[in-house]
């Protein structure tokens, strides 16, 4: 009796892993499709168990790793004390020379009748978690939905992009990184409004770069310059530090330049980060009927209203 | 018993593989679910392999920037190669054990990133590189959680290995010579 059920087992068993194959099949075609729209249910129900292990992982191995470091930290202590000291008396003069700057900033603004520029809120997260899987880096934050944290939503760090936000729980978010090769921003050589080389950036799936496309090939491009976000892809504010461009493949008045940059987040190291709570400005119209435009079922959730 | 004992072992596998890479980055390299699916596939126990194997993938690509289901699709797959081998060939021995969770790695490895290379997906990093070291962290790893297991679930073993190799009843010998009347 017991050799018959065992058969039957060994007989069920191929079509059972047909089936579970095709499933799982079925859920990366669908995955891959929507890739940046939206964001899938287990995912939140798995960031919201994980959560429960994570942190409280991360906190034991950040204390334990602290620890550590402020012992071995300590005999350099003295010598960094003192070029502290004198790095503090330089800022105190630099600050009074700022908030002189402020002060008159705001006097001659108001003088002009300008409209005070609109800060950004800026919600600090500790990652907690890595991508469990080698092949891809995105990180998990302990912000979630609960402190406003929402879809796209730009996250940078050390003063450099990081990436974006692309799942949330209530506890947590998961960040895709800008390295990432499906990743995409509108950036700009040099500052806005004193440089108009614009063009695409985007991951090269290596770990420390990332690629600027669509630049033409007769402007000039150094070795050294910065790049910052342009604003123009609906994600990004304007202004925000990419990187530092390491190298540039030039190319002619038909063959764009092929630009590589290093980016200034030092992605790789980073225990923190900073969720900036934006949201874009509404497109018009006209943009949402372009044929290219994403509809309305299809577009990246928190971008519109 | 023993069931349950390696259905705790997988869902501590997974919350290492979750936690692990944020302690430490060479954690990384080593792939503790498929530790687990590969060893629940060797007990020649099918359908829970497979079950495990879809499980556990799931549960890592729900907090991977990786594709939905790909990790799942790649350690079905696996389970049930690993658990037709091992009907056919004995594999109750550590030795054979090792080539057997070096095969599975290197296979998940390459259905994984093949998997995403057809849905246009780039994984980061060389693909040589990353494969050869999840290959010998896995393996290496692997082989000490099989101790770990082996020892843990001894009875179990000892129960099955008398069920498949029963003592031979022992005949009474007689000596067709005797010496004495």
């Amino acid at each position: 009796m017991a050799e018959r059920s065992q058969k039957e087992v060994w007989r069920l068993t191929p079509w059972l892993v047909i089936v579970l194959l095709l499933g799982n099949f079925l859920l990366m075609a669908f995955d891959a499709r929507q890739l940046t729209s939206g964001q899938r249910i287990i995912r939140v129900w798995s960031q919201t168990v994980a959560d429960f292990v994570q942190s409280p992982v991360t906190t034991i191995s950040s204390a334990v790793s602290g620890y550590f470091g402020s012992i071995s930290n300590l005999r350099s202590a003295q010598s960094e004390n003192d070029l502290l000291k004198k790095r503090v008396q330089e800022q105190e003069v630099e600050i009074k020379g700022n908030e002189d700057l402020t002060a008159e900033n705001a006097r001659l603004r108001s003088l002009l009748d300008l409209k005070a520029k609109s800060k950004i809120e800026i919600l600090t997260a500790q990652i907690i978690g890595r991508d469990p899987s080698i092949w891809f880096d995105s990180s998990i934050v302990n912000r979630g939905s609960l402190e406003g944290v929402k879809l796209n939503m730009p996250v940078v760090a050390n003063g450099g992009l990081v990436g974006r936000v692309t799942a949330v729980s209530p506890l947590t978010a998961q960040i895709d990184l800008i390295t990432r090769d499906k990743s995409g921003l509108g950036a700009i050589v040099g500052e806005i409004g004193a440089s108009n080389v614009l063009g695409v950036v985007s991951g090269t799936s290596k770990k420390d770069l990332v690629e600027m496309r669509y630049v033409s090939g007769s402007v000039d491009v150094q070795v050294g310059q910065i790049v910052y976000t342009s604003g123009q892809d609906g994600i990004y504010p304007a202004g925000l530090k990419v990187g530092e461009i390491v190298e540039v493949r030039t190319g002619s008045a038909t063959v764009p330049h092929q630009i590589f940059i290093r980016p200034s987040s030092g992605i790789s190291s980073m225990q923190e980060v900073a969720i900036l709570l934006y949201e874009p400005p509404v497109r018009t119209e006209f943009e949402q009927k372009l044929p290219n435009a994403l509809t309305e079922t299809k577009k990246p959730a928190g971008s519109r209203p | 018993m023993g069931q349950l004992k390696i259905t705790i072992a997988l869902i501590l596998a997974i919350l290492l593989q979750w936690t692990l890479r944020n302690v430490a980055e060479p954690f990384a390299y080593i792939d503790f679910p498929l530790i687990i699916v590969v060893y629940a596939a060797l007990q020649r126990d099918v359908l829970k392999a497979i079950f495990f194997g879809s499980f556990a993938g799931l549960a890592v690509d729900a907090l991977s920037g990786g594709l939905l289901g790909s990790n799942g699709f790649s350690k079905t797959l696996i389970a049930y190669a690993v658990s037709e081998l091992a009907r056919r060939v004995y594999m109750d021995n550590l030795l054979l054990r090792i080539p057997v969770i070096a095969g599975a790695c290197l296979l998940d490895d390459l259905i994984y990133y093949g998997m995403h290379k057809l849905l246009g997906q780039e994984p980061v990093g060389q693909v040589i590189i990353v494969i050869a070291y999840t290959l010998i962290g896995t393996t290496i790893a692997g082989t000490f959680i099989y101790l770990m297991l082996d020892s843990t679930l001894v009875e179990r073993r000892g129960n099955k290995k008398r069920d498949m190799f029963p003592t031979r009843r022992q005949t009474r010998r007689r000596n067709p010579i005797r010496f004495t009347k």
